[in-house]
């Protein structure tokens, strides 16, 4: 099913979570809602359940006006970041509730529900832990009884808040993974949130970046990593150099190259990430800077290098891969030539790095 | 030698379990025995004639029914006291906080004075109900009400804190179900608060067959009617009759820790299903 979001505002005392917030979801994809703490990502999701109510704006599920149906007859899963399971019921009831809440002439016999309900704990992998309570499971099995749970009412739309914040690491990993695959079979409509960028890389048909209330950029997250829209979501995606420069005529200039940039005049600022920072000890001139080493960290599948631009004192941050390491050997204290391979430039703003997670 | 080997990761089990039995002995276990040791001088057919006397059975009847029947009110209107305290935000939410703790503070006679006052037939409420047919004051209806007042409190008290850890996710998970209210509360609060609420109940029952202060204002003291067995215990105490205050006192606590008791056992057993 679509879902539309129009004009959406929410504040919550002085904070303003939503600023009118416009956003269409297609059907059958898997959208990821990302963005800082604040970012206003979860409240959204809530008001798309129903769980919350905007200040202003709409809610239209396949093209209907929805904004005044109850959470309850929305036919919305909500998979929650601390699962919200029911702590007196077995992983069976829990996942039945749904189903045995639904009034009486739509209610499915007794054994459609046991049917039913075994079915999706073996979607889960969970039809063995049917009778425990959800305090004897862990935490990724108590995720994937949530999500069996909001799927037992065939929901149109499946919103999923954070569902991985609460686990640790590796868990976390193969439970994307596996969402990922759940989702290329049952092809609901899912929506996530998340603040975790590698998460929504991975996982996700489409990103929605939001910041501050306001969505930032749509799009694959091919499109959204290869091309960010603007500084803020070039600094959210990974870490990253700054160059400055200035805008003439609505071109920049950097390092024997020429961007245009979307404003006339003023401050810009070059953007580029550390992997993508060239180091030699040959090169001079066209392009490369001085830059001097001060710190290399060579543990983990890249090796980082801490440098100090020699005419403004900059720092630059590289990464090598552990091959291009071994061959160049670069030690502390060196001179050597810096060069980005590939930038972005953005007009300098309000919007770049002032924020922080 | 063997000794050594059963450390526990929490020592001082057997230091802190002496100090607790050598505590409640002091406290509450050696005058309690008092009272089985005066009724000891009793013969046995004379114990059963003292307790079984018509004017002391009524006073069962009216304790145990009463206070069974104003923790049962407390046990409704205290899960909706505290739930409004617990889940809604209001001027002035403090001060009705703090009010349901005054049965608890306030001296009993003080209450039993208060109440006595306001449903006789010349107070507040009384002179306003009392011609409707409905009599409070020197009535068993004034007995239930002073042991209720006495109640609300415990009920209040032991449901409140769970009510404040059971989050709102369990209530939006249930809606975004399709769960009604109703349902919700059915389901998911009230299971999730039965054990904290039967324990209030239990604490509310326990309270109000003790009673005693407030009671003897409000009810008038009539024999077979509006006597409590507190007041019957007293009555034999102020004749000097120990032995046969001990007598009713015996059959008081044995019969109230049976129930207590009991809930507890349900309790346990509840926790363990």
């Amino acid at each position: 099913m679509s879902i539309e979001a129009k004009n959406i505002s929410k504040t919550f005392g002085s904070f303003t979570a939503l600023n009118d917030v416009s956003i269409q979801f297609p059907s059958g994809k898997l959208v990821a809602l990302l963005g800082p703490s604040g970012s206003g990502k979860t409240t959204l999701l809530r008001i798309i359940a129903g769980l919350e109510v905007a200040d202003k704006g709409s809610v239209y599920f396949e093209g209907e006006h929805a904004t005044e149906r109850s959470a309850k007859d929305r036919r919305v899963g909500f998979v929650f970041q601390h699962y919200a399971l029911f702590r007196h019921m077995s992983v069976f009831e829990n996942v039945a509730f749904g189903l045995n809440v639904k009034p009486r002439e739509t209610r499915p016999s007794k054994e459609e529900i046991h049917e039913r309900v075994m079915k999706l704990l073996k979607l889960v992998q969970l039809d063995w832990l049917a009778d425990r309570r959800p305090s004897q499971l862990s935490g990724g099995q108590r995720q994937r009884v949530a999500l069996a749970r909001a799927l037992a009412v065939e929901p149109k739309v499946l919103l999923l808040d954070e569902p991985f914040g609460a686990l640790d690491a590796k868990v976390r990993k193969e439970l994307r993974r596996w969402l990922r695959r759940l989702h290329d079979e049952i092809h609901v409509t899912s929506i996530f949130v998340t603040h975790d960028v590698d998460e929504a890389l991975e996982v996700a048909d489409e990103i929605v970046v939001m910041n501050a209330g306001r969505i930032e950029q749509i799009g694959t997250p091919d499109r959204v990593y290869e091309h960010p829209a603007n500084s803020f979501v070039y600094h959210f995606l990974g870490n990253v150099n700054l160059f400055h420069t200035r805008i003439h005529d609505g071109q920049a200039h950097f390092a024997n190259q020429t961007f245009d940039v979307q404003a006339d005049s003023g401050a810009a600022l070059v953007h580029a990430r550390p992997h993508d920072i060239e180091l030699s000890r040959e090169e001079t001139g066209g392009g490369w800077m001085r830059a001097c080493i001060r710190y290399v960290h060579a543990i983990g599948p890249l090796v980082r290098i801490e440098l100090i631009q020699a005419d403004n004192q900059q720092i630059i941050e590289a990464e090598l891969s552990r091959e291009r390491y071994a061959e160049q050997r670069f030690a502390t204290g060196e001179m050597v030539s810096v060069r980005p391979r590939q930038v972005k430039v953005f007009p300098a703003g309000p919007a770049a790095g002032d924020y922080s997670i | 030698m063997s000794s050594s080997q059963k450390s526990n990761v929490l020592p001082g089990f057997g230091l802190s379990l002496g100090f607790t039995i050598f505590y409640l002995s002091l406290v509450v276990l050696i005058p309690l025995s008092a009272v089985f040791i005066k009724t000891a001088t009793l013969s046995w057919a004379e114990f059963w004639e003292t307790v079984t006397t018509p004017r002391v059975i009524q006073s069962y009847k009216l304790s145990f029914g009463a206070s069974a029947l104003s923790a049962l009110i407390n046990g409704l209107f205290g899960f909706i006291v505290s739930w409004v305290l617990v889940r809604y935000r209001f001027p002035g939410k403090k001060i009705i906080d703090a009010i349901v703790d005054l049965p608890f503070a306030l001296p009993t006679a003080v209450a039993g004075i208060a109440l006595t006052a306001v449903y006789s037939k010349n107070g507040w409420i009384g002179s306003l109900i009392e011609p409707l047919g409905i009599k409070v004051a020197f009535t068993r209806l004034g007995v239930l009400l002073a042991l209720t007042f006495i109640g609300l409190p415990f009920v209040v008290r032991t449901i409140q804190p769970v009510l404040e850890d059971l989050e709102i996710e369990f209530e939006e998970a249930a809606a975004s179900l399709g769960a009604s209210r109703w349902q919700t509360i059915r389901k998911i609060i009230f299971p999730a608060v039965f054990p904290a609420l039967l324990t209030g109940v239990a604490m509310s029952f326990a309270r109000a067959l003790g009673e005693y202060g407030s009671v003897v204002f409000i009810s008038g003291n009539m024999p077979m009617k509006t006597e409590i067995t507190p007041l019957l215990i007293i009555t034999k105490l102020e004749q000097y009759d120990t032995a046969g205050a001990t007598a009713i006192a015996v059959v008081m606590l044995v019969s109230s820790f049976s129930l207590l008791l009991l809930i507890n056992l349900l309790q346990a057993w509840r926790a363990r299903r």
